[in-house]
């Protein structure tokens, strides 16, 4: 027995797992989320993309194959999910930009370009092509950026190097963060003479300030700027994770960290409670209704021994290729491993098939067929999706 | 240790605080899971920057596969304060039980000492750091208190920690007569430090010594039918994670199992339907900062929920920063301007909420914040009272 009873407990803090979450608060019901680390999300550029395999995104989601989850989003969901999303980071201080019409492309570390959907305001400059002329800006010693990989592969690009004194993405991130330094670094800026029409940054650019850092170099430089994300630690990941942490909290949504579910309570077709060995004695929180949006296998949501895959908190039926030979294809690099196919399939309401249980709902990239790498569908998927199962939770506690 | 799990997603590093500001420390996973398949058990600990981490546990926390740094590096902290001498800044801090009954005994004269120039020197001199205002030693002891009883038949034996008892005895004693007026029997068994400032400076067998004293006088009362209760979140961090980890105490388990944060046992009562508590108007907007070593107890912030059902509080979460002070880490010379930067910049958060007063559990917390930001800083449990009418006897 717990001592606060919820509505709804979110397994998992990723980008699934606190739309549905914030949307529910948002609904007036108890919400927890409860979360064993922090998510992929931290892990990646900021770009959410919805599905990039085609220029266009719902074109690419209507040329999935037919069993996969994202035909189980309504458009007009997809749409909401999306709409509010940025409105909520508009709001947040934080703007993305982008729409469902079409993808756009987005400048990486090693001067190829991403496709994605929507993209901060940071990438809003990217480049479309490696025609355009850009100066690049790069840090002494900073760890994990290689301007050569850039200028290699952009036509018309050059660079000049600040030595922030610090080497690392955080670090000069969190300097950015400081007015005086801010101030400094642009009378450096200034005194450089750039020519190119845009000026290219790693993206350092603070940790909550990214939109005024970007304002300020802007208007002084008077020409437009971006960001190009970064290996991991990315600050735009991060930033997207904390803006949609901090929204979640103020809709009323309480967040348990370091909260690993390691079992559960039922009673009849139903889930209880969810627990975690917490510091010596077992916690367990109660609930109605429970989300699972544990991730896949980097979130963590799904282990794989020598012969199975499981689901680590309810141990739900997993989808996977039949034969484990069909798991990985040769080639290394391949966007197309059998395992990318390995989840939980569900049913219209995003319940899992074949469980015992009625009050789970499963969303994001657990889901069996999902195949982020192979169809580009990550954030966008994950958002879509948290708000479907959301919808479906809270229809089924009316 | 499960240092194999690291996936090398940099998470842990982050959230590092000190990883942010000092930039000698390498960060979680260099100093933990990275250096340990380097760490050989024959060869002399070289790796001095492992004493830069604040063993906040902000890593861990943020780790998606489990990895626990903190715990890593704690162990390599100990070894390497089992090799080489300490100094005397570190030798202080993990005396630092024994200095504060001392302080406490001559209080008056301590506390001009300690405000004087000359006093502030000699602290300097040992490698202290004097940027905000040493803690007052408060002259009547909480321990000193005679005993107390009501007629209830639950039972606590309250675990008060130093800071209460050294520096803020009235809070403790509000306490008490907050548990009192539940009708809950308090009493206050015999304790001495947890050991966690021992530990954070690389003193295992001190801790040892402070955390077996503990389990022997709490168990007692546990066979008596008497549920612990800790205020002080590091205490309680030490009390159920380092006793059954770290310090490998063999009754720990039961303190694990029988020991709970005074705020999540209001609750556990309030949801036993044994206690209802009527909570009246408190027009106060508050800055809760929530202490790094709470979010680890792993409890979610109880005391936020309790604090939420009190009419008229407006009560804003902050967990995203930590206040940089870490016990004794921030009052050492060498860790000063981190401790300082990280400070200011929790601080700053405090002060865009637009609250008035700061609130959080852990009084070293409390001393950091208030001391940089000049605001004052309550603890949630005064808050509490403040609502149900409690007060301090003249
Ligand atoms: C390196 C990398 C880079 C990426 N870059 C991009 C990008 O640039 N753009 C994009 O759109 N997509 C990107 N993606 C894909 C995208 O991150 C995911 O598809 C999507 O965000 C998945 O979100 P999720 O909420 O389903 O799960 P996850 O983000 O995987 O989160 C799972 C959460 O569940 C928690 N959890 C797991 N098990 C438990 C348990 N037992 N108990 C409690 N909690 C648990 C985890 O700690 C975590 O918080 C990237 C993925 C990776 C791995
Ligand atoms: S310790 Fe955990 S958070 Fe840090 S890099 Fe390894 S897996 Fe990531
Ligand atoms: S415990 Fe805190 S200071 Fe130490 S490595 Fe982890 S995050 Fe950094």
């Amino acid at each position: 027995m717990s001592v606060i009873e919820y509505d709804v407990i979110v397994i998992g803090a990723g980008a699934a797992g606190l739309t549905a979450a914030a949307w529910l608060a948002e609904q007036k019901l108890r919400v927890a989320l409860v979360t064993a680390g922090e998510p992929t999300a931290c892990l990646s550029t900021g770009c959410i993309d919805v599905c990039s395999r085609s220029d266009q995104p719902l074109h690419g989601i209507a040329g999935l194959p037919d069993e996969h989850p994202f035909h189980r989003v309504s458009p007009e969901t997809l749409k909401q999910a999306l709409e509010d999303f940025r409105r909520m980071m508009a709001d947040m201080d934080m703007p993305y930009e982008g729409t469902l019409e079409e993808n756009r492309l987005v400048l990486s570390a090693i001067g190829t370009f991403k496709t994605t959907c929507l993209v901060p305001a940071t990438m809003h400059a990217s480049p479309q092509s490696d025609e355009e002329k850009i100066h690049l800006i790069t840090f002494t010693g900073l760890k994990d950026f290689y301007p050569g990989y850039l200028l290699s592969r952009l036509r018309n690009a050059s660079f000049s190097s600040y030595d922030a004194g610090v080497s690392t993405t955080m670090g000069i991130a969190a300097h950015f963060e400081d007015r005086a330094f801010l101030e400094t670094f642009l009378l450096w800026l200034e005194r450089q003479n750039i020519r190119e029409d845009k000026i290219a940054f790693p993206a350092v650019l603070g940790l909550e300030s990214s939109s005024f850092v970007l304002n300020q170099i802007e208007s002084r430089l008077e020409r437009p700027v971006f960001e190009i994300p970064t290996l991991p630690p990315s600050m735009p990941g991060r930033r997207l994770f904390n803006v949609m942490k901090d929204h979640l909290r103020r809709r009323g949504g309480v967040i348990y960290w370091n909260w690993p579910v390691v079992g559960v309570e039922k009673s009849g077709r139903q889930i209880e409670a969810v627990t975690t060995e917490a510091q010596g004695r077992p916690n367990s929180l109660n609930a109605r209704a429970f989300i699972l949006a544990t991730g896949s296998f980097v979130g963590g949501g799904l282990y794989a021994n020598r012969d199975r895959i499981v689901e680590k908190v309810f141990n739900l039926p997993v989808f996977a290729p039949e034969n484990r030979d069909d798991w990985f294809e040769q080639d290394y690099f391949s966007m197309n491993h059998g395992i990318g196919q390995a989840g939980i399939p569900v049913d219209e309401a995003f319940c899992p098939q074949g469980s015992p249980w009625n009050n789970i709902f499963v969303c994001g990239s657990i889901l069996a067929r999902t195949e982020t790498l192979k169809n580009g569908c990550g954030h966008g998927f994950a958002i879509a999706t948290g708000r479907a199962a959301a919808r479906s939770c809270l229809e089924r506690l009316k | 240790m499960t240092f194999e799990h690291c996936i090398r997603c940099t998470i842990c590093v982050e959230n590092c605080p000190v990883f942010r500001v000092q930039p000698e420390f390498p960060g979680p996973k260099q100093a933990g899971p990275d250096a340990q398949r380097f760490r050989i058990g024959r060869e002399k600990s070289i790796d001095d920057w492992v004493l830069l981490c604040s063993q906040c546990k902000r890593c861990e926390m943020a780790c998606p596969c489990g990895v626990e740094p903190a715990q890593i590096i704690l162990r390599v902290q100990q070894r390497y304060g089992m090799e080489h001498p300490h100094s005397p800044a570190h030798l202080l801090f993990a005396n630092n039980y024994y200095l504060s009954a001392l302080g406490s005994m001559t209080a008056p004269l301590a506390n001009r000492i300690a405000a004087t120039k000359i006093g502030k020197k000699i602290l300097g001199q040992m490698g202290i750091a004097t940027y905000i205002p040493f803690p007052k030693f408060s002259f009547k002891t909480l321990s000193g208190e005679k005993k107390t009883r009501s007629r209830g038949n639950r039972k606590v034996a309250f675990f008060y920690g130093c800071f209460i008892n050294f520096y803020r005895p009235d809070i403790g004693r509000k306490i008490i007569r907050m548990l009192q007026s539940f009708q809950i029997n308090v009493v206050l068994p015999p304790q001495v430090c947890c050991g966690l400032p021992a530990l954070g400076n690389g003193n295992l067998a001190l801790a040892r010594t402070f955390a077996q004293k503990n389990v022997a006088s709490l168990s007692n009362y546990i066979d008596a039918g008497y549920d612990i209760v800790y205020t002080c979140t590091s205490c309680g961090l030490c009390l159920l994670q380092d006793y059954q980890g770290i310090l490998e105490i063999p009754e720990a388990k039961k303190i694990a199992e029988n020991s709970y944060d005074l705020h999540e046992y209001l609750l556990k009562l309030i949801a036993e339907r044994e206690i209802s508590p009527v909570f009246r108007e408190v027009n106060r907007s508050l800055a809760y900062h929530i202490p790094c070593h709470l979010r680890a107890l792993k409890i979610g912030y109880p005391a936020a929920d309790l604090m939420k059902r009190i009419p008229g509080l407006d009560v804003a979460i902050l967990d995203d920063a930590c206040c940089g002070l870490s016990g004794s880490y921030g009052f050492k010379k060498t860790n000063e301007a981190a401790a300082c930067e990280l400070g200011a910049r929790a601080v700053s958060l405090i002060r865009k909420t637009g609250a008035e007063a700061i609130v959080a559990d852990c009084g070293s917390c409390r001393m950091q914040l208030s001391g940089l930001s000049t605001m004052d800083a309550f603890d949630p449990a005064e808050i509490l009272c403040e609502s149900l009418g409690i007060r301090n006897k003249k």
